[in-house]
């Protein structure tokens, strides 16, 4: 482990050299629609890297693309880095890791990770629907990522914890562990608690809470729109299709639980024919499945889904009504 | 607006307690944010819930039709009473089932430009209503796109367009798209295709824009919904002003009416809505 520091100018030169060598993701502001997203840098955009909010789509496009052809070949032949995902959304892509990389692995997918370092960058204040903390998740630093970024004022430090990656970093001067050590304490002291609590078990039981009547009051102001998986870092269901009548050129995109199409069988049949069992669906999967098969949880508490919904609906909400009614019917 | 809640909670009370009603459908405060959400009243004591303010900016009435066959109270914006109207025109509620609680005076809302171009600041139809009624303030018209050239125009919403994730937020927020199998969830055939392709992003809002003639009430509420702010109601926006300009026809202005398509008279003028 190694660490630099940057001022501002000395930051720009380091990520310049970065778009270079490298296919640099970072977050961006776009100003057309105002919002922060992870995209491609070049010298053209590289000023409007913006760190100091949480991205508006979290970077699970940048190594599960919307739209996907199905082929090494179409995969960048360099190298990728992300620059700025927050320890939330590194741990989602570790979620994301535990379905693809597990057997049978997903070649494509795996030849992006392959190539894929992933630079943290540390939070220094939890937003209203921020509840990271709640789902065990450290703001302040996350371990799965090559190397850290921490910004003070006008003052950046890196931590590089791969050593392969050193030589990315040379050119920067280097700088006090101690001063940086003190910096992650006193972030990690003064971050305000998300104020969400939740006592429920990790996997949450499976029968009892499928079986819970409180879904449909839940889901009663539900849209039914795929808003809160297409910006879920973890939500990774795909579905197949064909730009040929070949059936050579095979595409993959997103797809989401929240439509009744997603789950209908050919014979016209649909299991999951009602709002209240894909809002169901898509907290089990997070708080119950996962867990239950990969041992944590799918949700990262990023709050982008409560952000996002149009209606407001609010996961946090969802868990407690579960919470309350497991442990009414366990009093019984 | 606190005279206008403690209104809205005085009636929901009354109609909770005679049990006129199985649930008022209203706003409240979300759980862990300030952000104003849709909450269904089932008793008296949750009335308290209730709230109106600027960002009461969800279309309520839409929820209606998960309730057709039971009466449902409603907090009703004048846009919301204007959806209710047109369901009521369209045979897709019965009025006997509805208890209207209109907002006089609508203030406008919150990221919802609509407002800036609406008339109707009183509700068209309402069992009671809460406050005086108001004056339309001075209206904004944005007439950007009708002064573009076609070519501009369509660049501006291949632009809008390309921005576009499939959420369907726009059409499960509108109150028009009520259809059992929307065209884009039929895969036998498949209308439109997967994926973000711009071409079948286009034919989605295209089509979907096609099915809005006379029936918008450009309440804005799919450009409330949409998480990346594309402009989706100005298509639907348009069609509703043409209905206007060339029929005469304002949608959900009176339960009465017939629907713009389903009334024809041999001297109507046929231009066509694209030209």
């Amino acid at each position: 482990m190694s660490i630099k520091t940057a001022n501002n100018k000395e930051f720009e030169e380091f990520l310049k050299k970065l778009s270079r060598e490298y296919l640099l993701y970072a977050p961006v502001l776009n100003e057309k629609d105002d919002k922060v997203v992870f995209e491609p840098i070049n010298e053209d955009n590289i000023s409007k890297i913006t760190l100091g909010c949480q991205a508006d789509v979290p970077l699970k496009e940048c190594i599960l693309p919307y739209n996907e052809k199905l082929s090494i070949e179409e995969n960048p032949d360099k190298k990728i880095v992300i620059l700025g995902a927050r320890a939330c959304d590194i741990e989602a892509v570790r979620v994301i890791d535990d379905v693809f990389l597990d057997e049978p692995v997903d070649p494509y997918y795996q030849d992006r990770r392959d190539k894929t370092i992933i630079i943290g960058y540390s939070c220094a204040k939890m937003e209203p629907t921020c509840f990271c903390d709640t789902v065990g998740i450290d703001p302040v630093e996350h371990d799965s990522a090559q190397a850290y970024l921490y910004k003070e004022g006008e003052k950046y430090f890196l931590k590089v914890m791969d050593e392969e990656l050193e030589s990315l970093f040379t050119s920067l001067p280097g700088g006090n562990e101690e001063e940086l050590a003190e910096l992650i304490d006193n972030r990690r002291n003064g971050m305000a608690d998300s104020n969400f609590e939740i006592d429920l078990p990790v996997p949450v039981p499976e029968a009892a809470a499928f079986a819970a009547s409180c879904w449909e009051k839940i889901a009663e102001k539900c849209l039914g729109c795929g808003v809160c998986t297409y910006y879920c870092p973890t939500c990774y269901c795909f579905g197949f299709f064909w730009q040929d009548k070949d059936g050579e050129d095979k595409w993959r995109a997103w797809d989401s639980c929240m439509f009744s199409l997603y789950t209908k069988h050919a014979s016209g049949h649909n299991p999951r024919n009602s709002k209240d069992k894909r809002y169901r669906q898509r907290v089990m999967h997070k708080f119950s499945y996962h867990p239950e098969n990969y041992g944590k949880l799918a949700c990262v508490g990023c709050g982008r889904c409560i952000k996002r919904c149009p209606v407001h609906l609010d996961i946090r909400s969802a868990l407690k009504l579960v919470e309350n009614e497991l442990k009414e019917e366990g009093g019984k | 607006m606190a005279n206008k809640i403690d209104e809205i909670r005085e009636i929901a009370r009354k109609l909770m307690e005679e049990e006129t009603v199985e649930r008022v459908i209203g706003y409240g405060k979300a759980d862990f944010t300030e952000e104003m959400t849709p909450v269904f009243i089932t008793s008296p004591e949750e009335v308290e819930k209730l709230l109106f303010n600027e960002k009461s900016n969800m279309m309520l009435a839409k929820y209606l039709l998960n309730y057709k066959d039971s009466k449902t109270g409603i907090v009703a914006k004048p846009c919301d009473t204007r959806a209710i109207a047109s369901y009521l025109s369209e045979d897709m509620l019965k009025r006997d089932n509805v208890v209207i609680i209109g907002i006089n005076d609508c203030p406008g809302m919150t990221d919802n430009t609509a407002c800036n171009e609406c008339e109707v600041r009183n509700p068209v139809l309402s069992d009671y209503t809460v406050g005086e009624e108001g004056e339309v303030p001075e209206l904004k018209l944005d007439k950007t796109l009708e002064e573009m050239s076609t070519a501009e125009r369509k660049e501006y919403f291949v632009d809008q367009f390309s921005r576009c994730m499939r959420c369907y937020a726009c059409r499960q927020a509108c109150y028009v798209c009520y259809c059992e199998e929307c065209f884009v969830d039929s895969n036998q055939p498949r209308w439109v295709g997967q994926g973000t392709n711009p071409e079948d992003n286009f034919t989605y809002h295209l089509m979907r824009a096609m099915h809005m003639a006379g029936r918008c009430i450009n309440c804005g509420a799919c450009e409330v919904a949409c998480p990346e702010d594309i402009d989706v109601r100005a298509l639907t926006a348009h069609l509703s002003r043409y209905a206007e300009e060339i029929y005469n026809f304002k949608s959900g202005m009176d339960p009465q009416a017939k629907t713009l398509l389903s009334d024809y008279n041999p001297d109507d003028s046929q231009p066509g809505f694209i030209d």
